[in-house]
């Protein structure tokens, strides 16, 4: 059982006396908050947005103790036995088989248990359903195999473009590999942005941890999530519902940045977008004549 | 070994079993008409609600509404809300136009599937009139203006899994209607049965 | 077909032998053991399968499977490779679930012991038992079959998960034949257990001998009972479910639809009311054999018996109403999550209470640690861990960072790679002196539980970090933060791989060496009917059948 116990400590960074565990949080907590994994993370990445921030404390704080806890209490339990009521130890057996306190306590902890979880659980759950108002909306549309995303023209938008995954003779130095893409989304720092996620083929599913957003995208269907991202930074995710061949090629993207500069990324966009549209008028008016 | 009346016993077992396994694959194909009445009811699954008349009470909150719309790649048509957001008070009956074209050179109909998200406020969505009743069809290159007619219940203030939700969403996804009138060969990529 | 006609046909003529005795089996024992070999086959497959992706996944880029796929399809273009992945982790899942695990516990040791346990000379249905085996290789080889098949356009076999959602297994994703070979396979296997759980229903009801009443029946007769239930509930809704799916992709109707009005969602409402009863059919029957081996190496009768078999009735029956924490991330109501939240932490309730009883067991006891008990130990720490996970994952909230990662994969992992396989092979030393009459080498069996232990924790346990840092599961390749891990836990796997040779090693060796095993080579603790039979037992027991008196719980 050495190896179980080992890694079972291993989900606290503390073990530095395993030289790997070592090597690897050293690296952890090289860089600040970041909004992708670090090489051999072993925990949730760093909450960007309140409801993360909830995800974060809930399952740090409350639910992981509470799972080494309890698999530590049943491996004494376990080791307990073993030692104290082996053959050599224990010769002749008891023939209990019951015990009635001890029965209902069994059964009446584990509900008590329960209980005081489904509280901060589904304070959580509601803060994560519940979408309040908001300041921005952007369109998410899963495809095979990419994101389009479409900022309405009321909140100064009114263009959208496709998110596809850069190739690796694209990369700059500091793109990652399989996550970096060629559109990102950008979106302003302390604003609520309402995500409306919904797919044109197959079912996929929109994610990004450091927001405590997960919302699949399904054909013919509208599902919303949102966000506040209190943090600047570049925040990344994956699609997550099998979706194809190339289902783990689709990353996802979100720059935030200050109110100034979404601004000026707004109004370059509505210039690129413009541009791009006379040329698709362009374009389609051509055959027509 | 086995008596004649085991025989009987056996035999009524091994049918009750076979009686209930058929019974479950029964449910699971009544599952679908079932499905769709318990959401259209219930407003399960974001499922809005058709209203004859408008409420006679007015609400006090306040809730934006987004409109969003989608169009499947398969019809050659354009779909948007006049507007992307209102802010609607509960009982307040209001109308948004949605503008339709069809930019093929063939006739051709749709039908809209849509919902409303937070699920939980399907049942509370109510439409009175909406393009997505009944089956549109548009002549080559038309243009249209659907409105649709819809009011929030004022009901939603007293359920509580509806406290803290001041954003709704009304998607409509557009697809080819089965059945396309006479000539329209739409381009459909995917065959569909 | 009457139990008695049967029975009595097969006294009529002497035992076949051969071919014919295994192809024309009604013998609950031949069945049973034919049952056991197809899992052993099925269980290579399905870990040669997840080799082939733990040497993909060892480390980053795409660089194992284009040669595989050119051995199997001649095509190492990345397309096919990526194509291919999916087409193995679909397989493995559906491998591993219907294959081996429920051939293995359910058709191997049910159709062996549970008559023998509840004093029957037989199943109540001997040829339809014969049926229910020999459906399942053609059903697999319809499943491997589809793997050779067009699937997405241009790419061969079905990459969509076990789970099988439209619109990636309609025409939208695979509109190829391979989905519906899949189909087909799972129809036919579907078709395997239900006759199978008919047959065990009825046995245990009807053919109990004199004097064992259901409270006094075996644990391991009770799980199998009440996995029964679960499989004639549970597995018909899969069967109306894919024929839908069938309809949709063969003849036009659109249940899955949308663009004709039907709901994607409804096929994984559907999908998961047979999914998660399967998850529990897959662990019960371990909860039973484990209850027996504890007892018996405790040289102590089963802590709380009546406990232990209603906390087996109660997840069986809260099992069917959970099954939407598959599907937090779809978009349902507040409401509904939260009422799937509380009802899915409730299953820890009874889980805990096997949990407890298991080492309330042992407390007192005098315990011998042979090789089976190393095994249910060893079993009841891994579902632990698994369990615990679970609590984790039941909370919509906390999914919402955790869902569909590699989080996931370790947690059911847990609970069933570690936890229904160390209940397989519990089962297996523990009942092999039986079936063989031979006595296997404590030594090597042990060796064969230390590597593995080693080799699958290795394997899973880091999968937990992986999907906490946010690794979704079904992926070909992963951005380079993941690489660690991923390598750690293709070293378990390679791990796991030796422990499956040890295995083998271990089975030969008994075979060779055929030490005798005795009737009952477990001594006073193991008291349940099978140990009062010769090793092996004759090919019919119980002509006159044992009257059970006292013993009561």
């Amino acid at each position: 059982m050495f190896d179980n116990l080992a890694s079972l400590r291993a989900w606290r960074p503390a073990v530095a006396g395993l030289a790997l565990s070592a090597a690897i949080s050293a690296q952890a907590f090289a860089e600040e908050t970041l909004g992708h994994a670090v090489p051999g993370q072993m925990s949730l990445l760093a909450p960007a947005t309140p409801v993360a921030e909830n995800l974060d404390f809930f399952h740090n704080k409350i639910l992981l103790p509470l799972c080494i806890i309890i698999s530590l209490f049943v491996l004494a339990l376990l080791v307990y036995v073993m030692v104290r009521f082996n053959e050599k130890a224990n010769p002749v057996p008891s023939r209990t088989t019951h015990n009635a306190a001890l029965e209902v306590a069994w059964t009446i902890i584990p509900v008590l248990i329960l209980v005081l979880i489904a509280v901060p659980s589904f304070r959580l759950l509601t803060q994560e359903i519940a979408v309040p108002k908001t300041d921005m909306t952007i369109k998410v549309t899963g495809k095979q195999w990419y994101w389009s995303y479409e900022y309405p023209k009321e909140e100064g938008g009114g263009f959208g473009f496709d998110s596809m995954l850069k190739d690796e003779k694209d990369m700059k130095p500091g793109d990652l590999r399989l996550l970096a893409v060629d559109n990102e989304v950008v979106v302003p720092v302390n604003k609520s942005v309402l995500l409306q996620v919904t797919a044109a083929d197959v079912i996929h599913s929109f994610v990004i941890q450091p927001f405590g957003v997960r919302i699949d995208a399904v054909p013919g269907r509208m599902n919303t999530s949102w966000f506040k991202a209190e943090k600047e930074g570049v925040f990344y995710g994956q699609c997550s519902k099998l979706c194809g061949k190339d289902h783990a090629f689709m990353p996802i993207v979100f720059r935030v940045v200050s109110q100034a500069k979404y601004d000026a990324w707004l109004a370059d966009q509505k210039k690129k977008s413009a541009s791009r549209e006379s040329e698709v008028k362009f374009a389609a008016a051509a055959p027509r004549n | 070994m086995a008596a004649p009346q085991q025989n009987a016993k056996t035999r009524r077992a091994a049918f009750a079993a076979f009686g209930a396994a058929a019974l479950m694959l029964g449910l699971s194909f009544a599952s679908v008409p079932l499905y769709r009445m318990f959401c259209a009811v219930t407003g399960y699954g974001g499922t809005t609600q058709r209203a004859e008349v408008a409420p006679t009470t007015r609400g006090q909150r306040v809730i934006d509404v987004h409109f969003v719309s989608t169009v499947a790649s398969s019809l050659p048509w354009r779909l948007t809300p006049e507007t992307n957001s209102l802010s609607v008070r509960t009982g307040e009956t209001k109308t948004v136009f949605f503008r339709v074209t069809n930019e093929s050179d063939q006739e051709t109909a749709g039908q809209a599937v849509y919902n409303v998200s937070p699920d939980q406020a399907g049942g509370f969505f109510n439409k009175i009139s909406c393009f997505c009743f009944s089956e549109q069809r548009l002549a080559p290159h038309e243009t249209a203006e659907w409105p649709v007619v819809f009011f929030l219940d004022p009901k939603l203030e007293k359920e509580e899994s509806m406290n803290g939700v001041e954003t709704l969403t009304l998607s409509y996804t557009m697809f080819p209607a089965k059945t396309q009138p006479k000539g329209a060969a739409l381009n459909q990529t995917k065959p569909n049965g | 077909m009457a139990a008695s006609d049967t029975a009595h046909a097969d006294h009529a003529h002497d035992h076949p032998t051969g071919l014919r005795r295994f192809l024309f089996s009604t013998n609950h024992k031949d069945i049973g053991t034919l049952y056991l070999y197809f899992a052993v086959v099925a269980g290579v497959l399905g870990y040669l399968l997840s080799l082939g992706m733990r040497l993909e996944l060892a480390h980053p880029g795409i660089g194992v499977f284009p040669t595989i796929s050119a051995w199997m399809h001649g095509d190492n273009s990345i397309d096919a490779a990526k194509n291919l992945y999916n087409g193995f982790i679909t397989a493995h899942g559906v491998l591993m679930i219907f294959f081996m695990v429920m051939p293995a516990l359910i058709g191997g040791f049910g159709n062996w012991f549970v008559p023998i346990m509840i004093g029957a000379p037989d199943m109540a249905f001997p040829r339809m038992n014969n049926i229910s085996f020999w459906l399942l290789p053609a059903s697999l080889s319809l499943l491997l079959i589809s793997m050779f098949m067009e699937g997405a356009p241009g790419m061969k076999g079905f990459g969509g998960g076990w789970v099988m959602y439209p619109p990636l297994s309609a025409n939208t994703g695979h509109p190829g034949p391979a989905m519906d070979f899949v189909i087909l396979s799972l129809h036919i296997a579907g078709v395997s257990s239900l006759l199978g759980a008919i047959n065990f229903i009825t046995t245990i009801f009807n053919m109990r001998a004199p004097g064992m009443t259901l409270h006094k029946m075996p644990l391991f007769a009770w799980s199998v009972l009440v996995t029964a239930f679960l499989l004639v509930l549970s597995l018909p809704v899969l069967a109306g479910a894919l024929t839908m799916l069938l309809t949709d992709r063969n003849f036009g109707t659109t249940f899955f639809d949308p663009a004709g009005g039907g709901d994607p969602i409804l096929f994984q409402h559907l999908f998961w009311f047979f999914g998660h009863p399967e998850v529990y059919i897959l662990i019960l029957p371990a909860f039973g054999l484990i209850s027996h081996i504890v007892s018996t190496f405790s040289r102590k009768p089963v802590f709380g018996y009546l406990g232990m078999a209603y906390a087996m009735v109660a997840i069986g029956f809260v099992g069917f109403i959970v099954w939407a924490h598959h599907m937090y991330t779809v978009g349902l109501s507040l409401n509904t999550q939260r009422y799937f939240v509380f009802a899915t932490m409730v299953i820890a309730v009874p889980t805990g209470v096997k949990i407890f009883s298991w080492i309330a067991t042992m407390w007192g006891g005098s315990i011998s640690f042979r090789a089976p008990m190393i095994w249910a130990i060893g079993f009841i720490f891994v579902f632990t861990v698994g369990g615990v996970t679970g609590v984790v994952l039941a909370n919509a909230g906390v999914d919402r960072a955790l869902h569909e990662t590699y989080y996931v994969v370790a947690h059911f992992h847990y609970t069933m790679s570690l936890g229904a396989v160390f209940g397989v092979f519990a089962g297996f030393y523990y009942w092999f002196p039986k079936i063989s009459g031979y006595m296997y080498n404590e030594t090597l069996s042990k060796l064969h539980f230390w590597t593995l232990f080693t080799g699958v924790n290795l394997t899973f346990f880091p999968q937990h970090f992986l999907g906490l840092a946010g690794m979704p599961r079904r992926y070909i390749d992963y951005p380079d933060a993941y690489a660690q891990w991923n390598l750690v836990s293709s070293y378990g796997a390679y791990i796991a791989g030796v422990s499956l040779l040890i295995f083998f090693f271990t089975v030969l060796e008994a075979f060779s060496k055929k030490r005798v095993a005795g009737d009952n080579p477990w001594g006073p603790g193991a008291t349940t009917l099978e140990w009062t039979l010769p090793s092996p037992p004759p090919f019919h027991q119980f002509e006159t059948l044992p009257r059970i008196v006292g013993g009561d719980h």
